[in-house]
């Protein structure tokens, strides 16, 4: 029987409105600081939901091309740069400077690429706005001036899967790839089928990158109209708690067989053990309310992990702040783990949902948790919702009971991902 | 579903997938005009009118634009529990989302995957993004002949619409119930060219190794490959890149194994497109026929490949192979093949 690999984690990179660093991200949660503020760029004086956690940092500052940046948007930059940030943080480039040019092209191919965003953003047709007012209904003069007022190269600019398309060619990765467009999910179904290419023996190595970067006025406005926003703060697990705040973000990590990390001497800083993934089929907005596909979900990704409840050490939820999605969460941890539950926490409070990111970055962050032995507070959360006061959610930073994480994200659809992690160094940074 | 006589029921709708490849997801043209007028009556967007136009502020707008929005009614529609995914990789989107769909039931994710892709890029934006980038064929005063993969004079694709599904099932499983079964899907790879975002190598490095890679995922020597559905788009350089790689892949056996872009008599179905090729491949084994490549009247010498022209060739087809070559350099590649074939 062919043994199946164990996939560590050897690189790591996260950005969002609370830092550029994973590091930076988990001290900010530390300090109880919340990186949300009224700021939108645009207007919203008028407007009814004006809270989001954008990413300020100057899309330079990130990724040093300014030909690249011309053609990419914002939601690209932050994943390419996540990117780079993990193959730089595992070591990938200087390893790979010792390889012979064939033994390079090898490695080149045996590289899988994993990526995934909430979707395509209503704001990428709104280049075609001055065009449509011209034109004034005829697609006739929308025919002859198209390039009078369109970027010939506008199609390249909103595709989806851009990221790894250039995270490809910068860094000559050519391996086995997929682009995930699953809204919520994206980011830990990126990284589960980065995982598995590397169980089955597609791939040795792989990077699997979430990001988005939703804050523009139609989203913003659709989240506000269909009830998931919050009025004031997001605070999950919250009595008071009114819904999510989207945020901008991206994580990605470089995952590599146990032998193959060994092999380079690469630090590594976790293990995945386990994956579950589940679907609830009840349309786009609705969750069922008994948690129903979480807890199915953590059931499976327990079963490959070959653990029992009782030997996870953390709970990092979705926790996104709405009543039903936070509430579910509850009712399927305390379905599967019964009364003895680990410390429970969750991210999103600090830096707003990253959408398609949210996976990634949490991942990154509960690897960090494991590291430095601190369960975060979440700092927005004042008075427990008396139906989850059972639960041990991190009011005060709390300690893991043990070296695993399990970590929770939800989409759109009714589908739930659950992943199962192990650190397995203790490292400061 | 309905060609399957299978669903999912409440003893195993947990041990279904979905797998579907999502177009880029183009806001419906009306719907734009009428955001236009509402909301960016200057021509640009106005945060504050925004706030009132009566087509942003509708949630099923909102909801219908949601790339999750196809696999979402799916599995609703079919009580479908188990692991659910939507993937856009380009022009590779329907490849790639039945190749993920083999994984998912290799792995034990699954025993029963609804794959498949739907894509229409056919309104005023998704023709612009393409036209800008001279990407479409401009023969329009000749639709039956604009679409003609590696023909000398191909000039670019012509678009398409369409949708294809398969329903993938756990090969005892489906033997056990008496499935008819039209063909194995043996094996599936994926390779990203990582060289420009439109443009391939003409040498097909990238997809080479997404056919060698899905050639030994079904355990098969190139030799063995009877059929190969090309990517074919019909514009000059995918097609010689294609042949390229099929040169290189195949050596010798490239004269036997016959050839043919269905992309000639549909268009390119952009997302759609390697799921409804990835149905022909499976017909084409089930029923022992290769479709036609059409149009195809004058030789590219750098597209020598043993088409079927003209008409439907009957023959033994074993293995048959589908590529899907994406923007952006994602690379799929499936195969198929007659289980009952020694």
């Amino acid at each position: 029987m062919e043994i199946v690999p164990r996939v560590v984690v050897t690189g790591l990179g996260a950005v969002c409105a609370a830092g550029k660093y994973p590091g930076q991200i988990f001290n900010s949660l530390l300090d109880g600081k919340v990186s949300i503020a009224e700021h939108m760029g645009w207007d919203v004086e008028n407007w009814p939901c004006r809270l989001a956690g954008v990413v300020g940092f100057n899309p330079r500052e990130l990724i040093n091309d300014r030909k690249l940046l011309k053609l990419i948007k914002k939601t690209d930059v932050l994943g390419i740069y996540v990117a780079e940030k993990a193959l730089e943080s595992a070591g990938i480039s200087g390893y790979r400077e010792s390889l012979t040019s064939e033994a390079d092209e090898y490695f080149a191919q045996r590289f899988g690429i994993y990526g995934g965003t909430s979707g395509a953003l209503p704001s990428t047709q709104y280049d075609f706005l001055p065009l449509i007012k011209e034109a004034d209904g005829s697609t006739l003069i929308i025919g002859e001036k198209l390039n009078d007022y369109i970027n010939p190269m506008w199609l390249l600019g909103n595709l989806p899967n851009n990221v790894l398309c250039h995270v490809g060619i910068r860094n000559k990765l050519k391996g086995p790839n997929a682009f995930i467009t699953n809204h919520s999910t994206s980011g830990m179904l990126s990284i589960i089928e980065a995982f598995e290419s590397i169980r089955i023996g597609d791939t040795d190595r792989a990077i699997a990158i979430g990001h988005d970067a939703p804050v523009d006025p139609q989203t913003v406005l659709s989240y506000h109209i269909t009830g998931l926003l919050a009025k004031a703060s997001l605070c999950p697990f919250e009595s008071k708690r009114s819904g999510s705040i989207l945020g901008e973000g991206g994580a990605a990590l470089v995952l590599e067989t146990l032998e193959a990390a060994s092999s380079r001497s690469a630090v590594i800083h976790a293990e995945i053990l386990g994956k579950g993934c589940t679907s609830e089929a009840q349309g786009l907005l609705p969750v069922r309310i008994d948690g129903d596909g979480i807890s199915r979900a953590i059931c499976l990704g327990l079963e490959q992990a070959g653990l029992s409840t009782q030997q996870i050490g953390m709970i990092v939820c979705h926790g996104n702040g709405t009543i039903t999605s936070d509430l579910s969460e509850g009712a399927a941890i305390r379905k599967v783990f019964g009364s003895k539950i680990p410390p429970i926490t969750c991210f999103k409070w600090a830096f707003g949902h990253t959408l398609g990111a949210s996976g990634s970055i949490d991942a990154v962050l509960a690897i960090t948790a494991l590291q430095r032995g601190i369960v975060p507070a979440i700092a927005t959360l004042k008075n427990i919702d008396q139906s989850l006061k059972d639960l041990p959610i991190a009011k005060a930073h709390m300690e893991p009971i043990a070296n695993t994480a399990l970590i929770l994200s939800r989409g759109f659809g009714g589908q739930n991902c659950a992943l199962i992690v192990k650190a397995t160094s203790r490292r400061g940074g | 579903m309905q060609d399957s006589g299978i669903l999912p029921d409440a003893a195993n709708g947990h041990r279904w997938g979905c797998s579907v490849g999502t177009g880029m997801v183009s806001i419906n043209y009306k719907e734009l005009l009428a955001f236009q007028r509402e909301a960016a009556p200057k021509g640009q967007l106005e945060a504050e009118l925004i706030l009132e136009s009566s087509i942003a502020t509708d949630p099923i707008y909102f909801c219908r634009n949601q790339s999750a929005q196809g696999l979402s009614l799916l599995v609703k529609r079919y009580s479908i529990q188990g692991y659910t995914t939507s993937v856009h990789t380009a022009c590779a989107s329907g490849g790639q989302a039945v190749g993920t769909a083999l994984k998912l039931i290799r792995r034990g994710d699954c025993d029963y995957v609804l794959a498949g892709g739907f894509d229409s890029m056919i309104s005023p934006l998704g023709l612009a993004g393409f036209c800008l980038l001279d990407a479409l064929s401009t023969d329009n005063h000749n639709p039956l002949t604009a679409s003609r993969p590696f023909d000398a004079t191909r000039n670019g694709f012509v678009m398409g619409e369409g949708a294809g599904f398969l329903v993938l099932e756990e090969w005892e499983r489906a033997v056990k119930r008496g499935a008819r079964i039209y063909a194995e899907l043996a094996g599936e790879g994926n390779s990203l060219t990582s060289y420009r975002i439109t443009d391939p190598l003409p040498s097909g490095d990238g997809p080479i190794q997404a056919m060698q890679q899905a050639l030994r995922s079904a355990g098969l020597h190139p030799e063995q490959v009877d059929y190969l559905n090309a990517h074919g788009t019909s514009t000059p350089m995918n097609d010689r890149s294609e042949a390229a790689a099929s040169h290189v892949v195949f050596g010798d056996h490239i004269n036997n194994l016959k050839v043919s872009s269905t992309k000639s008599t549909m268009g390119h179905l952009i997302a759609a497109a390697g799921a409804v090729e990835a149905a022909i491949c499976a017909l084409t084994i089930y029923y022992n026929k290769a479709p036609i490549n059409a149009n195809l009247t004058r030789h590219d010498p750098e597209c020598n490949l043993n088409f079927v022209c003209n008409q439907t060739k009957d023959f033994v087809v074993r293995v048959a192979m589908s590529n899907s070559l994406g923007f952006g350099g994602s690379n799929s590649c499936l195969v198929f093949r007659d289980p009952e074939a020694p």
